[in-house]
């Protein structure tokens, strides 16, 4: 790289070190950066999986795991997303009743992204893990709903471990385990598997609803109520 | 009168060109460096293009922000000028042909360029100024590729007798 230029700018070989130098540090930084950041994003197959998550199912939480014959619902959502609460607080009811009544097969993915910020916690993180917490108590959808029911502003600092402990008390998760679970991030390996199960399932944006592996109709059939629950029931 | 502007250029081009480095690699190494601590976003902003299988656009989306810092410091500093607006130049094309695909093909995303990126609302998309902001940044490349001595660089000042033949090149 630096010989080519050097015969390119017409330079015999005189004084080029200072500038082969910053050019082999450089690059060689960037290298080194590369590979960290390569096998950060890998999956990692031994970390800790949340009660009721499916590998198969791309890490998500799995509701009616194994019924046949109903729709599969699988919704990708970051707890810090706006337009994802107005998901919830529209569909919300009706997705925990079709799974209260068995009429569907629901997989939750929880992604991260919206928490990914220069320099702060990833409060996004935070809530995926806590609502894997709340998964083991089996406790995941009042949990979920709450977190939107809640939701702050994003990135604002509010979603720290003690916030989501004293949260989960209010609707009752007040285990030792739970409050363990969410402080010492145990799932944080599981959240990132999710994302990477994300990413390479080309889901560009959240909320994202695939039902029977096809993605619903993103003008007209996400936040409608009618028009969600038809494309659910014609599967 | 035309000579009397030719010498004045001759005096002005490094500095012209210490300028092209600076916004040039200032832009790309602000790019990279906002992008490099949140991969899932860079990946999805590459992703939302459709231009490459996911398997691959996931990877630029890790590999890009660290590539764009790398030739940012090079251009900032001077070092390999030549070569250094080569590769920005090209990046900076290529981004020029993957926001104008997307236009085209009626996606809607944002550019995540600067961070963020992804599937936004119609109404949100700002393909134009970004491809004029790009073009722009080309120019300072083409600069710096036809004139790569400048003000203040780490790369080695050719001798006068060099530079002339560096400038017939």
């Amino acid at each position: 790289m630096s010989n080519k230029s050097k015969g390119r700018d017409g330079a015999p070989k005189k004084d080029n070190f200072t500038r082969n130098l910053v050019v082999v540090v450089v690059v060689g930084v960037m290298l080194i950066m590369l590979v960290p950041t390569l096998l950060a994003n890998r999956t990692d197959v031994s970390a800790a999986v949340p009660s009721s998550v499916s590998v198969d199912d791309g890490y998500g939480i799995v509701f009616n795991k194994d019924l046949k014959d109903v729709p599969n619902i699988d919704i990708y959502e970051d707890f810090q997303c706006p337009v994802c609460a107005d998901f919830e607080e529209i569909n919300g009811k009706y997705i925990e009743e079709l799974i209260a009544q068995k009429k569907a097969r629901v997989v939750f993915h929880i992604l991260s992204f919206l928490g990914q910020n220069q320099g702060s916690a990833n409060e996004s993180a935070q809530a995926a893990n806590a609502s894997a917490c709340a998964a083991d108590e089996g406790q995941f959808l009042p949990f979920h709903k709450l977190l939107y029911a809640t939701q702050p502003q994003e990135n604002s600092g509010t979603w720290t471990p003690t916030y989501l402990n004293d949260l989960a008390a209010s609707i009752g998760i007040t285990s030792q385990k739970f409050s363990t679970c969410v402080t010492g991030t145990e799932y944080a390996g599981w959240v990132d598997n999710v994302a990477a199960a994300g990413a390479e399932n080309n889901v560009n944006s959240t909320p994202t609803v695939f039902i029977n592996g096809k993605e619903i109709d993103r003008e007209t059939q996400y936040f409608d109520p009618a028009a969600f629950k038809a494309a659910v029931e014609k599967g | 009168m035309k000579e009397k502007l030719f010498e004045r250029f001759e005096v002005a081009k490094p500095w012209i060109g210490l300028l092209a480095r600076l916004v040039l690699g200032g832009v790309l190494f602000v790019a990279g460096y906002l992008k490099v601590g949140t991969p899932s976003k860079s990946q999805m902003a590459v992703r939302a293009y459709e231009m490459l299988p996911v398997s691959i656009a996931n990877f630029m989306g890790l590999a890009l922000p660290i590539i764009e810092i790398a030739l940012g410091l090079l251009l900032i500093l001077g070092a390999a000028t030549r070569l250094s607006a080569i590769f920005g130049g090209l990046i900076m094309f290529a981004f020029i042909i993957a926001i104008a695909q997307a236009w085209a093909r009626g996606l809607s995303i944002d550019c995540g360029c600067f961070g963020g990126g992804g599937t936004i609302a119609k109404e949100d998309t700002r393909y134009l100024p970004e491809i004029l902001r790009d073009l722009g940044l080309v120019m300072l490349a083409l600069y710096l590729i036809r004139y790569p001595v400048t003000k203040f660089s780490v790369d080695r000042t050719p001798q006068p007798a060099e530079m002339e033949k560096n400038d017939v090149e």
